[in-house]
């Protein structure tokens, strides 16, 4: 689906007034709140609780420990292979893996992970779609032609398949371009496959913004001018599409983790040793039912945070245009 | 080796006694189980197609169950459970065969009313036994190295032409004579593998398995219909008679068999009664649920495998013998065990427990951290960079995870790598591919030792391309003993010999790091009963029953 | 016309050359099973072509594909064609299922929403229906199966509840329901919030749009405004966005939901082609649901002209 917002071109004035409306939205405090919240967790906060509460972390496996709470001796992971499940404790609050690793701490950990697989994924994304649809709806002709073909060819290539096809052909032999070398483990990988297969979902609501744009006086005053394209692009166009591409680059994000995800469910995403929230689930989802903590606990996380950078990005779009005409196209 | 054609394969429990046990009594009440009943129609499931249902094709357990139940060779392992399991005895061979000529000569006599099903309907001749065997060079069948050692193979392989001149068929007078290039004592292990079941003269050089007119039974059952991805029906086989005792006459009147079921689609529908049977084994999630509610279900089957990682000597830093006997020191086989979910028993050794006097267990590396490190130290690896493989299906991956954190805290630098199993087995069998250390495992096609030394360890077999010596062990005075082996009949000397490379090997090559004999657990319907595991062969369905 | 075939064209190209790079991947090897002697595979790459060059390899499997139809999996050498043709039905049945439900509770949601813009009940529904949206759609079928099946499965509201598979239609409607149901509500609890969020939109704008308020000026009860008037247009975007929408999901999506419940249809042959990284039919596969996606997109071009009365006017 595409949506676009066509913004009435007002310069910096609009942000200052968007800022007062976002302010006055509870929804959007909450979630920003929430973002905040996970953010602090996940990055500063994570190795501080490694070191004071439960002393081992994400990848400390300990198959043949045992938990000590009570006056009783709980073995981490059983005879059989089941792992402790939640309790009330500093070490092991959310129980353990298979492998004998705190659920809990590679969750913060891997919170790392998604999310930044999520946000650099999505910064590349909307940097690549805003090259495309800048170039293409400016330029218009031949060249806006050939690039909307090879964003349609992208689009038509079923989302999934393109995605693993890619990450999977990448991830056998690692690549190498020149003096460019990604190794098979790298998080790059993902990265880039995510970021990639998106474009053509940034880059149409972009490219009809500068189309639009495009025809509008201070466009042609600028050309009267002299200006260049380039300068135009970057000048003139790129702060009225500042919006729309501010609204994309959140919901992007949040497509980005449940993308993330469900690639390592089909185990093409982040590479197994490095923790992920959605290489935990995937891990955990064979044994839902002797330790179903390992794939719901995973999934609450992905589903905080990306509700809350849903909110925030429909209340930043309420905010930008309250009384945007959405047109779909 | 077999696998398993959907893999998933999961280990036994914690409580003894499921030794190649046989089910118990309904889940209600308790006694001895009743007298076999004859008739009923077994409700089975399985994943996906069976590899083949071609005896000279098929190499995985899921298709050497079914043809075991539809054909027959001239010998055949005891349809028995364990040790008794890997006895040769006649089948359709009168009796055991006569071998003269230094053991270089295998002289059968033939049955003379081992009859073949519809269309076909007429007795096994001698000469079918003989097309049989050169049929599996026309249709590069995997089981060709079995009987290469036949005078006069080689040159069949390639020219295709005139038949094997070591195989003599006498149909007049019923026999059928084998000449080898060498003696060889495992010849008689590989006439009881489904490769030498018989099909009649005149059946097509390609793959019969969706060629009903074809698909020729000797034995008690028939696949009647196969339509692959949906439906597979065995049923009786009507021009069948029963032979000896140890070709039983089966019970069960009909298997179908539902191709498609899920693990998890199989054990709720067998727990709802909807299903009776199930080719694979218990998802490892479910194992310790279904012990406890339904016990008298489950079934812990001992079969002939080595589970264990395998180092390739000729990559850095595995060239040291340091090193891998420091990994052997790292791993905490118990560990390992329980990440199976205990389904199997800690290991050292090569060779299997259910191989008999060749097993003899060593205890050469203890679980000893300290001592692992300084030996990496020692051999100045430290900080080496290490992939361990592995492949995606559960719960090896997190075996192969356990091993990368083990040898991190040793001093190495280790990360995972794994693939679908599909491609996992095809990439380490090659030289190009052949991680630095990698999980493997292995299941006998055979119940005798020389399955593993000789094919896994021996340096004469290494290839470039399916490669199953994937340590690229090679040490020439082990090669020369695994040959002599080879050569002796089957029995305690050449047991001696197996159980003497187990520990020469692991003691000086430590090329492997074993640390399972895995078993298989299977979660069956109250009311099937009757239930054999033959370490080749599988569950019989010949002896199974339903009761009602 | 000439564009789809293009675009099928390049894609097949793409998935041709992206597959037969990957090392690991080959196929002689895979078909040659555990035990193979060289010559095995040298005879194997021999009968099945694999000694070609790629361009040849390329027109061979699209000629199976398309005219002769009897292209065959490396992976258990099955034929590709009627595997994908018995899985259609129950892709279809499940897309169909889901989307009826995502479309009627999508617009109740939305139209709700905007009669109460601001208030309460507007956010509360908005905040839902962008939690729908926020859940890993695996993720929610998997827990749901776990708790209704296993967890909770003795509640008698969950009895019922099968433990996954498919049953056609054929066989017994009432079955086929059962064994849909969860899977219907999983799908369409994940597609819900985009509708719901569009219908709110599109109604307010169309709620303060001249028209309207002419309309309510005059007289009209504010009930026939909303159902004669703004309904019909607020369905406009609802409209171009399901075509795409439904493309997607059939083409894609489903890979994610299917191997979840055991439906067996071509989104779990796609999953697991692409687990066994199985060339052929992960190209019918894929050439399947660019199909979709492209003819969806045409679909909804055309329609969206026919239906806006303003663009005619223009």
């Amino acid at each position: 689906m595409t949506v676009e917002a066509v913004a009435v071109p007002g310069g910096r004035g609009g942000f200052g007034l968007a800022w007062r409306r976002l302010r006055r939205n509870p929804a959007a405090i909450i979630s920003a709140a929430i973002l905040i919240a996970i953010l602090l967790i996940c990055f500063p906060l994570a190795p501080l609780f490694v070191d004071l509460a439960c002393h081992h972390g994400p990848n400390d496996q300990n198959i043949q420990g045992y938990i000590h709470q009570g006056g009783h001796r709980i073995p981490v992971v059983g005879l059989d292979g089941t792992p402790v499940g939640p309790g009330l404790r500093s070490c092991y609050m959310l129980g353990a893996d298979a492998n004998g690793r705190d659920l809990a701490v590679r969750i913060l950990y891997g919170g790392r992970i998604s999310l930044f697989v999520g946000i650099t994924s999505a910064l590349l994304c909307v940097f690549l779609a805003l090259i495309l649809g800048l170039v293409g709806g400016y330029r218009g002709g031949f060249v806006d032609s050939v690039i909307g073909r090879l964003l349609d060819l992208i689009w038509s290539f079923p989302v999934y398949l393109l995605a693993v096809a890619l990450a999977t052909t990448l991830a056998v032999g690692g690549l190498s371009v020149g003096p460019l070398h990604v190794s098979s483990s790298s998080l790059a990988i993902p990265i880039v496959v995510i970021a990639v297969v998106f474009v053509p979902y940034v880059a149409r609501p972009i490219r009809g913004q500068v189309l639009a744009l495009r025809r509008m006086e201070f466009v042609e005053a600028a050309v009267a001018t002299g200006a260049g394209p380039v300068r135009i692009m970057l000048r003139e166009l790129l702060p009225n599409i500042a919006s729309i591409t501010l609204v994309m680059l959140t919901l992007i994000v949040a497509n980005n983790i449940l993308v993330e995800a469900a690639l390592s469910f089909l185990g093409v995403g982040v590479p197994v040793l490095t923790p992920s929230w959605g290489n935990i689930i995937e891990q955990g989802y064979s044994s839902i039912v002797t330790a179903p903590a390992l794939t719901v606990a995973p999934g609450i996380a992905i589903m905080v945070t990306v509700v809350a950078l849903n909110v925030l990005g429909d209340a930043l779009r309420d905010a930008l245009d309250p009384h945007a005409r959405i047109r779909i196209r | 080796m077999r696998r398993a054609a959907l893999a998933v394969v999961l280990a036994a429990g914690l409580v003894a006694g499921g030794c190649g046990g046989s089910g118990s009594g309904s889940g209600g009440s308790s006694g001895p189980p009743a007298a076999p009943v004859n008739g009923g129609t077994l409700r089975a499931g399985i994943p996906d197609n069976p590899d083949y249902l071609d005896p000279g094709l098929s190499y995985t357990n899921e298709g050497w169950e079914i043809l075991e139940a539809t054909n027959n060779g001239l010998l055949t392992f005891k349809k028995a459970a364990g040790g008794e399991g890997a006895q040769i005895v006649p089948d359709i061979a009168t009796a055991m065969p006569a071998v003269t000529d230094g053991g270089k000569t295998y002289t059968f006599h033939v049955r003379p009313n081992v009859m073949f099903s519809p269309p076909v309907s007429r007795a096994v001749k001698p000469s079918d036994v003989k097309f049989s065997i050169e049929r599996l060079f026309r249709i590069d069948s995997g089981g060709l190295s079995f009987f290469t050692g036949i005078e006069g193979a080689n040159a069949y392989a390639k020219s295709r032409k005139g038949g094997i001149s070591g195989i003599v068929a006498n149909d007049a007078k019923g026999t059928i004579t084998f000449h080898l290039t060498q003696p060889d004592g495992t010849f008689l292990d590989y006439m009881a593998t489904p490769f030498a079941f018989v099909l009649p003269a005149g059946t097509p050089s390609k793959d019969i398995s969706t060629l009903p007119q074809w698909r020729i039974a000797t034995g008690p059952y028939r696949v009647s219909s196969y339509t692959p991805k949906q439906q597979l029906v065995i049923t009786r086989n009507p021009n069948f008679h029963q032979w000896t005792p140890d070709s039983p006459n089966g019970h069960l009147n009909e298997i179908d068999v539902q191709i498609g079921v899920t693990p998890e689609q199989s054990v709720n529908e067998i727990a709802d009664g909807q299903l009776d049977w199930y080719f694979e084994a218990v998802p490892p999630d479910r194992l310790t649920e279904l012990r406890a509610r339904y016990p008298d279900q489950v079934h812990l089957f001992t079969r002939n495998n080595t589970t264990y990682f395998v180092m390739n000597e000729r990559r850095a830093p595995f060239t040291k013998l340091a090193v891998r006997q420091a990994v052997n020191y790292a791993i905490d086989r118990n560990a390992l065990v329980k990440i199976f979910g205990g389904q199997g028993t800690p290991t050292e050794n090569i060779v299997p427990p259910g191989f008999g006097s060749a097993y003899k267990p060593h205890h050469l590396y203890p679980h000893d951290i300290a001592k692992a490190r300084q030996l990496i130290q020692q051999a100045g690896v430290e900080g080496a960079n290490v992939t361990v493989w592995g492949h995606n299906t559960d719960p090896t991956p997190k075996a192969v995870q356990y091993v990368a954190g083990v040898l991190n805290q040793i001093g190495l630098h280790a990360t995972v790598k794994t693939e679908d199993e599909s491609v996992y087995w095809p990439t380490i069998s090659t030289q190009k591919g052949d991680p630095q250390i990698a999980f493997n495992d292995w299941n006998e096609d055979y119940p005798e030792a020389q399955d593993w030394f000789d094919v896994l360890l021996n340096g004469e077999h290494i290839v470039n391309v399916g490669n199953n010596n994937v340590s690229n062990t090679n040490i020439p005075a082990y090669n020369h003993m695994i040959d002599r082996a080879k050569r002796m009949p089957l029995g305690p000397a050449r047991n001696a010999i197996w159980a003497k490379l187990d520990e020469l090997y692991m003691k000086n090559d430590a090329g492997w790091a074993p640390f399972m004999n895995r078993q298989w657990p299977k979660f069956v319907s109250p009311h099937l009963h009757g239930l054999v595991f033959n370490g080749t062969y599988f569950e019989l369905f010949p002896s199974m029953w339903l009761s009602q | 016309m000439v564009g789809l075939v293009i675009v099928l064209f390049a894609i097949s190209v793409l998935v041709f050359v992206i597959f037969n790079v990957i090392p690991g991947g080959d196929p002689a090897l895979r078909l040659a099973g555990r035990h193979p002697t060289q010559e095995n595979i040298r005879q194997i790459r021999k009968d099945w072509g694999f000694d070609r060059p790629l361009y040849v390899q390329y027109g061979d499997m699209m000629e199976r594909l398309f005219i002769k139809r009897d292209l065959i999996s490396y992976q258990d050498q099955t034929p590709v064609l009627p595997t994908i043709e018995r899985g259609i039905p129950r892709t279809l049945a499940l897309a169909v299922g889901a989307a009826v439900i995502w479309l009627v509770t999508g617009v109740l949601i939305g139209v709700l929403s905007a009669i109460h813009q601001g208030r309460f009940l507007d956010r509360i529904l908005t905040v839902l229906a962008l939690a729908g949206v926020s859940i890993p759609i695996f993720w929610l079928g998997a827990v749901l199966l776990y708790l209704l099946t296993f967890r909770y499965h003795s509640w008698a509201v969950f009895s019922w509840v099968p433990p996954g598979g498919y049953v056609p239609f054929a066989t017994s409607p009432v079955d086929w329901a059962e064994h849909l149901i969860l899977p219907w509500i999983v799908l369409a609890v994940v597609s819900i919030g985009f509708y719901a969020r569009v219908v709110r939109a599109s109604m307010l704008e169309v709620m303060n749009a001249d028209y309207v308020r002419t309309a309510r000026a005059k007289g009209l009860s504010a009930r026939r405004v909303l159902t004669r008037h703004t309904l019909r247009t607020c369905l406009i975007p609802v409209v171009t966005l399901f075509g795409l929408d439904f493309g997607a999901a059939v083409g894609g999506t489903v890979i994610l939901i299917e191997p979840i419940f055991g439906i067996e249809g071509v989104g779990q042959y796609a999953q697991e082609s692409v687990a066994h990284l199985d060339l052929p039919p992960l190209m019918a596969l894929t050439l399947y649901g660019a199909f979709f996606v492209v003819i969806a997109n045409t679909i909804v071009d055309v329609a969206y002209v026919w239906l806006d009365p303003r663009t005619r006017i223009e």
